[in-house]
């Protein structure tokens, strides 16, 4: 919320004082200087009044002792004017509803917040800046209503997923379109080697001004064919006339694993013999068949005495640290912003780590009155060094739980244990060695550029012109050794990825802005334009196996036995028109438009182009002529909008053509082969957003509301249709089903607390979402992994046997046979499949508090997500009751069945499992509910005298803690409950908590 | 003036859009690793490079990369799965098929891709000369090949009623069709029209690897065999013995022949094979991988079979004795290009020897048991250096030659659809489950179901499913 600061510019003249009246007279505009007209000047106490005139000027008889004047005027705070002494007076009243005039960044320009009719939250950067994560798109988590930011990994660099207003595609893209300085980038994870990245994490976020996300059609539509998921818009931080300011930020800290369930932690060596001896002793063997396997090598002999914590070898204490310098500054005829970054985290895991490098330069040249040309450029160059994941061998975070205690991580002589006896083929490695010889580094660059060239034709019609371009290039490298491990096989793999991403924009439009009818009531805000877009990819794949035995020499050159060349492309063009038009009248009304019609490059010929739009409309009831005497409310505002948007993205981008594919070759000479059927009628998503808020600010602005209600339609989704196989094709991909999101969100934003020293801020939000499929080719489930997709369900609805514990009477498992849990089986085949629970959230949202007191600041917030059901993907093979028996158990395995009566929820263990006890049930599913403190910090800000003192403008220093602590629900949630949208393990690094403090200066 | 800005700005706006993208053709883009269906199959080079393509479907793991040479044997008494095995063809060996089979799902998929394959080639317009005509008979031969072998899993023998249900005929390019099965009859004169023009219409031999003239001719003389035309087979297998310029391998040359990978040039015994080398195999999904100890090695030799070969008998020394699933067996050692980094084995469909057995047999149905003994002992002699030939007569003649039929092509998936065109009682020994040691004649689960997944794309064979499904 941003204040404005009231001026009053008292003007002192000498002025023949009248015995018993004298005239007053003045002119009373609004912040920006513009003529109020028709406000009412009062004499206080009195009924001497007059009104304004056009020009804002008035002229008033007062008595000769009159000491104040009360200006009023519709839309503006009452303001009271000391006049002793005084015949002239200027007057500059404020907007009535703080904020009011704040200005947005919107879709192709930026409104006031009065003019708009969309759900549009705004971010500043503020809550970006130096925070120990390395993209803005995780620090969105729990700051905007209805926008699900999700980490799969604690793996610094990793993607994350993002849904605004729920799933809105089965199997096209669900994350929204992020738009820098007007450009449309490309987001996501590029990689193909790593395990995962993110091309966002290329942005440094302390270069971000601010970031508003567009919710709704009235707010979203204009961006047409990829607008469905939502949009989020970045806007880069740019230079201020004036002296040159330096900023330079530093923060230092340490960070380890953010939550453990110690009932989920790996057993010791003793805990691990002793139940995998009972287990063999319930599988029928005899204990002395038993004692003799256990002293194997496969068992890890537990004789030999070792005690490996290979939870402890495998995982750390990383560090991390950022520097960020920048320096900006200008003058009328133009203004610079140069900045520097240096970011390196550590993750939780061994061989997990981040290092990013940015430089970004942004000016803007005001050439001539009417000509202002500007220019940005931002580079990011990252190495990041990423493990493996699921239940890959090399995996280090699976390996800590798997491996056998029994099994010693060194020789006596201190070397690596890489010893076939304790790491048969097979069997996981020891990760321990691997980490130090094998490479998993992908190097990536990401730099966006665009300029920019404003032509003012008149005072109210403007002509833009944007040029952007986004280059991202990723170079991957990985290597197996050939001693040990993936690459024994092979003699050693080496494998060298290249991939590339381009894209350009070319944006030019007309903004016409002009006030009409009397006193400018009404505000015409119309733009007309054109956009290009042009996308290019492509990639190169080279593998060359048996090298040579010296582990410098990785790169696929030393290899002698080539296995993969390869190198493929792909383009996307798209070409639009698009206008928007907005209507103000007097700020009480407000109606907008959007149009766009995209063509694309993706589509079928005989549906390429489409048209989008959006109807918006809003009513600022505390601007009516009635409400002025209601005090209670300083913002009332009604808002509602309706449109069509799509989704283009992950559609590939020639599914649309019927196609002949090579590389199917004989005899090494090439082939050919059918390999699409194509449906020239193939076109985008649909998606129809419907979108009902209010906006209200009582008690003078202390405590502020909005409630949306939403519900988005998506038809024409893409899925496969089947054809007959004789066709000699099994599918092809079409625009069949349909879905709904509905929901709601509630902001709260509250100022309890306001003095001279101290002010406290709270911040709340929440918000729930209904996913419904509707319909799907013929109406057939579609299985997909854990989930089905099933018409009248949520489109992450578990599909599983239900989970009934266990016999009291001998260990077995029980399912229940069907969904009526009426009775129970212990043969996994004899339980029916059913439907149950969802991997999204009912509701969830985010609570922060601000506390000022002097220089001093605590601040600290909170996420929330209610609802969900995580599955632990890999709980079978280390709480599997006695499945894979020679991989490492989970303490809470130790709750096993033991005896006739043992009242428990694990089954007995037994060698090689208890009737499929492991597979996949909803034993597996623990409630996802959660609260965790994100963010707490503690500051203090130098008085600004002492800071000038030292030649600073501020210094500000602080230390901060994330993800500190966490609350869950559900004691048998085995893992973090942070598992990405799907709710589901699968063996990532694991999310860190870190302490780190740092320093803010500027000169 | 205010007007003439107001144009100004028009024409800006205007201008830069027609500069950028306005033509149509900006939103042209065009694949980068395949290209429109439309221009595949424009020029003779473009025909021989789609042909290349339509055999390299046969090697997918569910036609001849696998699964087709192994049913043969296992459905049948040559080759059953050890106790320790990768839990594969389970159902097959045990027969309890089921209709969300997936070996049948997928083998049905994969023989019409590679018919999609043949009927573009086939109807292609590419104007007709030597070459045009040779690649065009080949995927005439391709076709009839994959019809054949559907139709001797998913259909009742020819043999048993010709006015059966066969399986549905797709000749052209239509993703919405919907055909529904064409009797056994009505298939297999498809087939015999396909051969005929492939016969005519090739002229060249460039390799084992690529149908030639008479490796037509010899699968037509095989598919006179299943529908028990014995005239017929006899006269087209004594064409391709007198006429093809083959030479069957002898004992000399047994062991080289089945340890070289390579396809042939030099006329020696292979007819058509499906070649798999170092970078194009099945991998780990090969037929070979799942005999040979060095990959799965599930797969192994019958006892009783090993045991009806002579110690001369050069065709014993494709298996060898060993230990696995904690007892002795016999490990199959006919594949052994399962670790040879610069070649795999390549799976033999028709060969010359098979060829003389075909007129063997055909001679002994058509009372012709002079010319009979002559074929077979021409291969049995070429096997067993100790073994003076075959005297016998009448049905004991059929029986040897069958006999030899089955030792000459085990594991390469011959045997069960010879006990199914002769509607024989499949007799296994104790290798296999007890409770699948007799598969008398006729039995439901001897045919392959109508895939479920067909079914639901296609809804109209639900009516058409084979009895017992």
């Amino acid at each position: 919320m941003q204040k404005f600061l009231l001026l009053l510019a008292m003007v002192f003249t000498v002025a023949t004082v009248s015995a018993q009246n004298r005239t007053v007279t003045g002119r009373v505009t609004d912040e920006k200087g513009a003529p109020v007209a028709n406000a009412s000047v009062l004499e206080k106490g009195t009924s001497r009044g007059v009104t304004t005139g056009a020009d804002g000027n008035f002229s008033l008889s007062v008595t000769a002792n009159a000491k104040t004047l009360v200006i009023s005027s519709l839309n503006f705070s009452q303001q009271e004017v000391d006049i002793a002494g005084k015949n002239s007076v200027s007057v500059s009243l404020q907007s009535k509803v703080n904020g009011l005039n704040e200005v947005v960044v919107v879709a192709y320009g930026t409104q006031k917040k009065a003019d708009l009719t969309g759900a549009i939250v705004k971010v500043g950067g503020e809550q970006l800046e130096n925070r120990p994560q390395t993209s803005f798109d995780k620090m969105l988590q729990g700051s905007v209503a209805g926008l699900q930011s999700m980490a799969t990994s604690g793996q610094p660099g990793s993607s994350q997923s993002i849904r605004i207003r729920g799933f809105g595609s089965i199997s096209a893209s669900n994350q929204p379109l992020y738009v820098v300085d007007g450009i449309p980038i490309t987001s996501g994870d590029g990689t193909r080697l790593t395990t995962t990245a993110n091309l966002l994490s290329l942005i440094n976020p302390n270069d971000i001004e601010n970031v508003t996300v567009l919710k709704d059609a009235s707010a979203s539509s204009i961006y047409g064919s990829l607008a469905a998921n939502g949009v989020i818009l970045v806007t880069t931080k740019k230079g201020k006339a004036g002296k040159p300011r330096i900023r330079f930020d530093v923060e230092v800290g340490q960070n380890q694993i953010g939550y453990m369930n110690d009932r989920f932690r790996p057993m010791n060596s003793d805990q691990y013999v002793n139940i995998t001896r009972e287990g063999m002793l319930n599988s029928g063997m005899t204990l002395a068949q038993a004692e003799a396997a256990l002293k194997t090598g496969t068992y890890g002999d537990y004789t030999r005495g070792y005690n490996t914590d290979w939870f402890n070898l495998l995982t750390r204490k990383g560090t991390q640290q950022q520097y960020n310098l920048s320096i900006s500054g200008g003058n009328d005829k133009s203004t610079y912003f140069i900045s520097g970054g240096y970011y390196n985290e550590d993750g939780t895991t061994i061989q997990s780590n981040f290092k990013r490098y940015t430089a970004s330069i942004r000016g803007k040249n005001f050439a001539t009155p009417k000509l202002t040309i500007s220019h940005d450029l931002s580079f990011g160059f990252s190495k990041q060094q990423t493990p493996s994941n699921g239940t890959g061998f090399a995996n280090p975070v699976y390996t800590a739980y798997v491996l056998l205690p029994t099994k010693p991580a060194f020789l006596a002589d201190g070397s690596y244990n890489i010893n076939t006896p304790d790491f048969p083929a097979g069997s996981p490695f020891n990760t321990l060695y691997l980490v130090n010889v094998d490479k998993r580094n992908t190097n990536t660059v990401k730099v966006i550029g665009n300029v920019a060239a404003e032509y003012k034709i008149l005072d109210d019609l403007k002509f833009t012109s944007r040029f952007g371009t986004d280059y991202n290039n990723i170079e991957e490298v990985q290597f197996n050794n050939g001693v040990y491990g993936d690459g024994a096989a092979d003699f050693g793999r080496a494998y060298s990825y290249y991939t590339r991403y381009f894209s350009y924009t070319w944006t030019n439009f007309l903004d016409y802005k002009k006030r009409f009818l009397k006193n400018d009531a009404l505000t015409a805000d119309v733009k007309l334009g054109y956009e290009a877009y042009s996308y290019n990819y492509f990639d190169e794949s080279v593998r060359n196996d048996n090298l040579p035995p010296n582990f410098d020499l990785y790169l696929a050159s030393n290899g002698s036995n080539p296995k993969t060349a390869s190198s493929s492309g792909a383009d996307k063009k798209r070409a639009s028109a698009f206008s928007q038009v907005s209507l103000n009248y007097e700020d009480k009304y407000v109606l907008s438009g959007s149009f766009r019609r995209d063509g694309s490059s993706v589509f079928g010929v005989n549906k390429r182009y489409g048209n989008f739009w959006s109807v918006g409309a809003s009513w600022n009831v505390d601007r009516e002529r009635f409400m002025e005497s209601v005090d209670l409310f300083t913002q009332l505002k009604l808002r509602a909008s309706y449109g069509v948007n799509g989704n283009e993205n992950g559609f590939g981008n020639y599914s649309s053509l019927q196609t002949y594919g090579y590389g199917v070759n004989y005899t090494n000479q090439p082939g050919s082969a059918p390999n699409n059927v194509g449906d020239p009628n193939l076109t985008w998503e649909q998606n129809k957003p419907l979108n009902i808020g209010v906006d209200v600010a009582i008690l003078k602005n202390k405590l502020r509301f909005s409630l949306e209600y939403y519900s988005r339609k998506t038809t024409n989704l893409l899925l496969g249709a089947q054809t007959s196989r004789t066709t000699g094709f099994a599918s092809y991909t079409t625009n069949i089903g349909s879905m709904v999101n509905k929901g709601w969100e509630l902001t709260i934003g509250a100022t309890p607390i306001k003095t001279r020293d101290f002010t406290w801020d709270v911040n709340f939000n929440i918000a729930a979402n209904k996913n419904r499929v509707l319909s799907l080719y013929q109406d057939k489930d579609v299985a997909n992994g854990a989930f089905v997709i099933r018409v009248g369900e949520d489109v992450q609805t578990y599909y599983t046997r239900l989970w009934a514990g266990v016999d009291p009477a001998n260990g077995d498992p029980l399912w229940y046979t069907d969904a009526t849990r009426k009775t129970t089986t212990n043969t996994y085949n004899s339980a029916q499949l059913t439907t149950y629970k969802s991997a999204s959230p009912k509701f969830f949202g985010g609570f922060s508090n601000s506390l000022t007191y002097k220089g001093f600041n605590l601040s600290f917030d909170f996420y929330y997500n209610f609802g969900n059901y995580v599955r632990d993907a890999l709980a079978s093979l280390y709480f599997g009751d006695g499945t894979s028996p020679t991989r490492n158990k989970l303490v809470a395995q130790l709750d096993r069945w033991q005896k006739p009566g043992d009242i428990t929820n694990v089954p007995k263990y037994i060698l090689n499992g208890n009737r499929n006890s492991s597979s996949f049930s909803s034993r597996y599913l623990a409630k996802g509910d959660y609260i965790r403190l994100r963010n707490i910090q503690l500051g203090y800000e130098l008085p600004k005298n002492v800071a000038e003192r030292l030649h600073m403008n501020a210094l500000h220093f602080y230390v901060r803690g994330t993800n500190l602590w966490t609350w869950i629900a559900d004691k048998n949630l085995s893992s973090d409950p942070e598992q990405g949208v799907g709710s589901t393990t699968n063996g990532e690094v694991f999310i860190p908590k870190s302490i780190t403090v740092g320093l803010n200066l500027t000169f | 003036m205010k007007y003439n800005k107001l144009v100004l700005g028009a024409v800006l706006l205007a201008a830069t859009a027609l500069s950028t993208s306005c033509s149509k053709s900006y939103l042209d883009t065009k694949p980068y690793t395949s290209i429109e269906a439309g221009q595949a199959l424009k020029s003779e080079a473009d025909l021989l490079v789609a042909l290349r393509g339509t055999y390299a479907g046969m090697r997918n793991s569910n036609l001849y990369g696998r699964t087709i040479p192994l049913l043969g044997d296992l459905f049948a008494d040559v080759t059953y799965i050890s106790s320790q095995n990768s839990n594969r063809y389970i159902d097959e060996q045990r027969y309890t098929i089921t209709v969300t089979n997936g070996n049948a799902s997928a083998t049905w998929a994969a023989a019409y891709t590679v018919i999609l394959r043949a009927n573009n080639i086939i109807n292609s317009a590419v104007t007709a000369n030597t070459n045009v005509n040779q690649y065009k008979g080949e995927a005439y031969a391709a076709r009839a090949l994959m019809y054949f072998e559907l139709v001797r899993l998913f259909a009742k023998p020819y043999t048993d009623d010709p006015n059966a249900l066969g399986v549905p005929l797709s000749l052209q390019y239509n993703p919405s069709a919907l055909p529904l099965r064409s009797t056994v009859a009505q298939v297999y004169t498809q087939i015999e029209s396909d051969l005929a023009q492939a016969f005519n219409l090739m002229t060249t031999f460039s390799s084992s690897g690529q149908f030639s003239k008479y490796a037509a001719k010899a699968l037509l003389a095989k598919v006179y065999l299943t529908k028990g035309e014995y005239a017929n087979a006899k006269a087209a297998a004594v064409d391709v013995i007198t006429n093809s310029g083959f030479t069957v391998a002898t004992a000399a040359q047994h062991a080289g022949y089945w340890a070289s990978a390579t396809q042939r040039t030099d006329k020696l015994e292979t007819l058509f094979e499906v070649v798999s080398d170092a970078t194009n195999n099945a991998g780990t999904d090969a037929l070979a991988y799942i005999y040979n100890q060095a990959g799965y090695g599930d797969m192994l030799a019958a006892d009783d079979f090993y045991a009806s070969f002579s110690a001369t008998d050069v065709r014993r020394n494709l298996m060898t004795a060993g230990t696995r699933g904690g007892g002795p067996c016999f490990f199959v050692t006919k594949y052994n290009n399962v670790t040879n980094a610069n070649d795999k084995d390549d799976t033999k469909v028709l060969r010359l020897s098979d060829v003389y057995l075909i007129a063997a047999e055909a001679s002994a149905r058509t009372a012709d048991e002079v010319s009979a003994r002559t074929y077979v002992n021409y291969v049995a002699t070429r096997r067993d250096a100790a073994f003076t030939g075959y005297v016998s007569t009448g049905a004991q003649l059929v029986d040897d030659i069958l006999n030899e039929r089955k030792k000459e092509l085990a594991f390469e998936g011959d045997r069960f659809h010879t006990l199914n065109r002769l509607k024989m009682t499949i007799n296994r020994g104790a290798n296999y489950p007890a409770a699948a040691r007799t598969i008398a004649y006729p039995f439901n689960f001897r045919l392959y179901p109508i895939p479920q997944d067909e079914i639901q794309a296609n809804p109209g064979l639900a009516a058409q499913q084979n009895a017992g499904y």
